[in-house]
């Protein structure tokens, strides 16, 4: 017997994914976003923490009044600052672009990697980023311990010494399952560039709304893409864990 | 090794008040003292990790607290044994033992392993080399602790109550590895409260009380004669409280007690 009709949830979907390379360039834009924020944020972050912790009383305040200002403020409210500065400014941000287009099974898809929106989106999400992650380093470079350092001091390493050999080799293991809440957050977070007009899957998801009317149907799509991506990252960090895990602790 | 007239204080508390002695070439100097006199402090002074307020520091003729010297490379001929192990956790007891001579040192890698594992078999630890630190026992942890140290060639070790955190029956293995490179010529200042280890190998006994020295002599002025009051009663303390830890070496000729 065949089917005469497709249930409506399941027609909804498929009526959808005709416009699978919106899903696809707004996917790949908000993974960009996030690969670019996660790693600038890291070595942003690892800095501020290090500062903080090791940088004498002036620096370490003025790290520590970052990470409070950024962490007690809306990050929707850090985008919109950075995006009318340089307007503020008469910075000529706007000219600078990068775009990227291909075709894939007779579909044209565009992505812009770099144009002055993407870039606010960058670094408000990196600055933001950046803050947090400083905190979870820190909280592993404090449960390292002084002893160690003291006991590299004493063999004749520099400060700086420890901290690469002694004190990093430590708190870098140490912080992956609380970096890990981090490194999931940020691929959701990385939606707010919507707010903004850069091209993200959530705006995409928009625009497939406006055309086909079936909201359910698109956000569904959307959260499910989230929730397959953090899936991944979540098992491939628990993975990574296990991997670098120091043997008897 | 020279220590002349050490000050140190924290906040308002005064910890250190002026500590001078002398440690000459393959001297076995012991420290003790009452919890909060200062002992640690002290030798965290003489290595400089808590530089003192006021006072001298001398290695082989330098002044240690002079603004124009290289302090981590001073630090590298000052070995330290910590009551806590601090072996580095990441690191195999080998590597522990070889990380000073690489990146202190600047030794080749494969040298530096060679003359680790040699610094690990003066301790017996030479078996357990490959084994990461929270896989071994707190004695064998503090014997690698010794090894890091000996392994640098320094002019002296510091001990800073190297056994306090041990179980008993782990004390036993820490005092003779201890005992050994005492008597093969090692310069040792050691805080600790084995009076057992301090009578066979002391050249002095310091007795240290409020950052103040009370009483100096040799193991057999404090066992036999104390002058102070307080240094009799803290010796009767350290009797009643653990004995003397005798038992647990083993001496190759008896006569030495």
């Amino acid at each position: 017997m065949i089917l005469q009709t497709i249930p409506g949830p399941i027609e909804d979907i498929l009526k959808v994914f005709e416009y699978w390379d919106h899903i696809l360039s707004g996917f790949i834009m908000n993974m960009w976003l996030y690969a670019f924020a996660l790693t600038i944020g890291f070595i942003l972050g690892l800095i501020l923490a290090l500062v903080r912790q090791y940088g004498g009383r002036v620096f370490s305040k003025v790290s520590t009044g970052y990470i409070e200002v950024i962490r007690g403020t809306p990050l929707l409210v850090q985008l919109f600052l950075l995006y009318f500065l340089p307007f503020s400014l008469n910075w000529p941000i706007g000219s600078w672009r990068l775009v990227s287009t291909f075709s894939l099974f007779d579909k044209n898809i565009e992505i812009i990697f770099f144009d002055h929106i993407t870039l606010i989106g960058i670094i408000a999400l990196s600055l933001n980023s950046a803050a947090y992650q400083a905190e979870y380093f820190r909280g592993a470079i404090v449960s390292v311990g002084g002893g160690q350092v003291m006991a590299a001091k004493s063999l004749g390493m520099s400060t700086i010494g420890s901290i690469r050999h002694v004190v990093l080799p430590q708190a870098l293991r140490r912080v992956i399952p609380a970096w890990s809440n981090e490194a999931a957050y940020l691929p959701k977070y990385t939606t707010v560039v919507y707010f903004i007009g850069v091209k993200d899957l959530f705006r995409e998801a928009h625009y497939i709304v406006s055309i086909t009317f079936r909201s359910l149907a698109t956000y569904v799509i959307v959260a499910i893409v989230f929730l397959i991506t953090i899936s991944i990252i979540s098992k491939a960090l628990d993975i990574v864990y296990s991997r670098t895990r120091i043997p008897g602790l | 090794m020279k220590i002349h007239d050490v000050w140190k204080s924290y906040e308002n508390l005064e910890v250190l008040k002026g500590i001078s002695f002398d440690v000459e070439e393959k001297e076995v100097k012991v420290i003790f003292g009452p919890s909060g006199s200062g002992k640690s402090t002290l030798l965290r002074c003489i290595n400089m990790l808590n530089p003192p307020d006021k006072g001298e520091i001398y290695l082989r003729g330098q002044n240690l607290m002079s603004s124009d010297i290289d302090i981590n490379l001073m630090r590298s001929r000052i070995g330290m044994v910590f009551q806590q192990f601090n072996l580095f956790s990441h690191l195999k007891a080998v590597d522990n033992v070889s990380i000073g001579l690489r990146r202190v040192k600047g030794m080749k890698k494969e040298d530096a392993y060679e003359k680790a594992l040699q610094a690990l078999k003066n301790v017996r630890m030479d078996a357990w080399a490959n084994h990461y630190p929270a896989e071994l026992s707190g004695g064998q942890q503090q014997r690698v602790g010794i090894a890091r140290a000996l392994a640098m060639e320094p002019d002296v070790i510091l001990f800073d109550e190297p056994t306090s955190a041990l179980d008993p029956e782990l004390i036993g293995e820490v005092l003779q590895v201890m005992l050994d490179i005492a008597k093969s010529g090692t310069t040792m200042i050691v805080v600790t409260h084995e009076m057992g280890f301090a009578r066979a190998v002391a050249s002095e006994m310091i007795f240290l009380d409020k950052g103040l020295m009370i009483e100096r002599g040799t193991p057999e002025h404090f066992f036999t004669s104390p002058q102070s009051e307080r240094v009799k009663k803290f010796l009767n303390q350290l009797e009643v409280l653990y004995g003397s830890h005798e038992q647990l070496l083993q001496f190759k000729d008896k006569e030495e007690l």
